[in-house]
């Protein structure tokens, strides 16, 4: 089963010269006839499909400006400010890699401005040369630097010393002061023995002189007597 | 007024590389995207591209502006389309599908491309691959008209004055080509 009508409804819809007088009568077939309904939302369907297609870039290519230039001649193409500045940068690189490569040298003097290239010199010997006197400067300056460390650890075992020997000084003295005044007072209390000593050697003198005395009054005596 | 395609029309007739290719940036990309519609793979819609900008270059004398440039351009792009189409089924044997069509003009002789060469469209857009697939099932008349009715946005009259075909005859050719997709979809649907 189906509409007659279909075919000749729907090839209508799709024309752009469709009036909105015949655009609402169609629709209203459409919505009351099963089979044009039917139709109409699958050709809707398959329209939305097609209308989902992704826009792809087109890979590179040359556009043909070869083919134009070739057959229009270069003498008419017109550079803009920005044409003449692109290759600005590729060629400062290029004239900075010649002058590496030609190992140029700008020197000033009192003759004025100097530029030459390839150094006559400039070879493995020069190049031996400069690191061999490097390594000299800083052999050197290990040195030094060694030397410097050496003599302030000595200066600093120098004080250490002073430092312990001062103290030592200091014990030193107060020890001596102390057997000074040990000694001092063993002088004192020997000279106060020795007084002592010689007062009793005298008493007994003294004592002895009485006795002799005694012993001669006593002898004196018995002469006399007889 | 003199829109931009026009000035750019005439200062690359004056010489201008630099209008030629502003002028083929701002088409490129829509001739890229029909030929990969109408051709089905990436190598054969570029070189219709090239075909399309290499004519518009030869021709670019005989733009008068009475069209407007885009129109004119698609319609070169259209004639391509078919020389490739008609190029393509001499240098290959008929796939058997001559006795398909019903339409009396040449075009419908024509065969449709074999659904396996759109596989090789960029498989990063699948509805596209897709509609390539559905698309290659039509013959090149019903498929130019899908062409410039979906995707150019076409009028029936003016895709009539292009096919050198009554407008009556473009809408049933319309009709029909959405009938047939649809049947395709429905197959593709039914077996994956």
């Amino acid at each position: 089963m189906s509409c007659p009508k279909t075919q000749l409804l729907l090839k209508e819809y799709f024309s752009d010269e469709l009036s909105l007088i015949a655009k609402n009568e169609i629709e209203a077939h459409v919505s009351s006839c099963e089979f044009c309904n039917a139709e109409f939302s699958e050709l809707l369907e398959t329209r939305k499909t097609l209308e989902g297609w992704q826009h792809q870039r087109v890979p590179h290519w040359d556009r043909g400006e070869e083919l134009f230039r070739r057959e229009n001649g270069n003498t008419n193409r017109v550079f803009s400010f920005w044409d003449k500045l692109q290759w600005l940068p590729t060629g400062a690189s290029a004239v900075m890699l010649i002058l590496f490569l030609l190992n140029t040298e700008l020197s000033s003097s009192q003759d004025g401005y100097n530029i030459s290239f390839g150094s006559t010199d400039v070879s493995v010997v020069y190049l031996e040369n400069e690191l061999s006197a490097f390594e000299e400067s800083q052999r050197a300056n290990l040195k030094q630097a060694i030397q410097q460390i050496e003599a302030r650890e000595d200066s600093n075992n120098v004080e250490l010393l002073r430092a312990a020997l001062y103290q030592n000084q200091q014990d030193t003295a107060a020890n001596l002061e102390r057997i000074y005044a040990l000694f001092d007072q063993q002088r004192v209390r020997d000279l106060e023995d020795m007084r002592a000593g010689y007062q009793q050697l005298m008493d007994s003198d003294y004592e002895t002189l009485r006795s002799l005395r005694q012993l001669a009054q006593i002898v004196s005596y018995q002469e006399q007597g007889l | 007024v003199i829109d931009e395609d026009e000035a750019l029309v005439g200062a690359a007739l004056n010489g201008s590389a630099r209008a030629w290719e502003k002028l083929v940036r701002r088409y490129e990309d829509k001739i890229y995207n029909q030929g990969l519609r109408l051709t089905g793979n990436n190598s054969d819609a570029m070189d219709l591209m090239q075909e399309v900008f290499l004519g518009v270059y030869r021709n670019l004398h005989r733009f008068r502006g009475d069209a407007k440039f885009s129109s004119w351009i698609f319609r070169i792009a259209h004639n391509k389309a078919i020389d490739i189409n008609r190029r393509k089924r001499f240098m290959t044997t008929s796939s058997g599908r001559s006795g398909d069509q019903g339409e009396d003009d040449l075009l419908d002789k024509i065969p449709g491309r074999s659904s396996l060469e759109a596989e090789e469209i960029l498989s990063d857009y699948q509805t596209n691959k897709i509609i390539v697939s559905m698309l290659s099932e039509l013959p090149i008349s019903q498929r130019l008209i899908v062409e410039l009715k979906i995707f150019q946005s076409q009028t029936f009259d003016d895709i009539a004055s292009i096919q050198g075909v009554s407008v009556n005859t473009v809408k049933t050719r319309f009709y029909s080509a959405l009938k047939k997709l649809k049947i395709i979809s429905e197959e593709k649907n039914v077996l994956p």
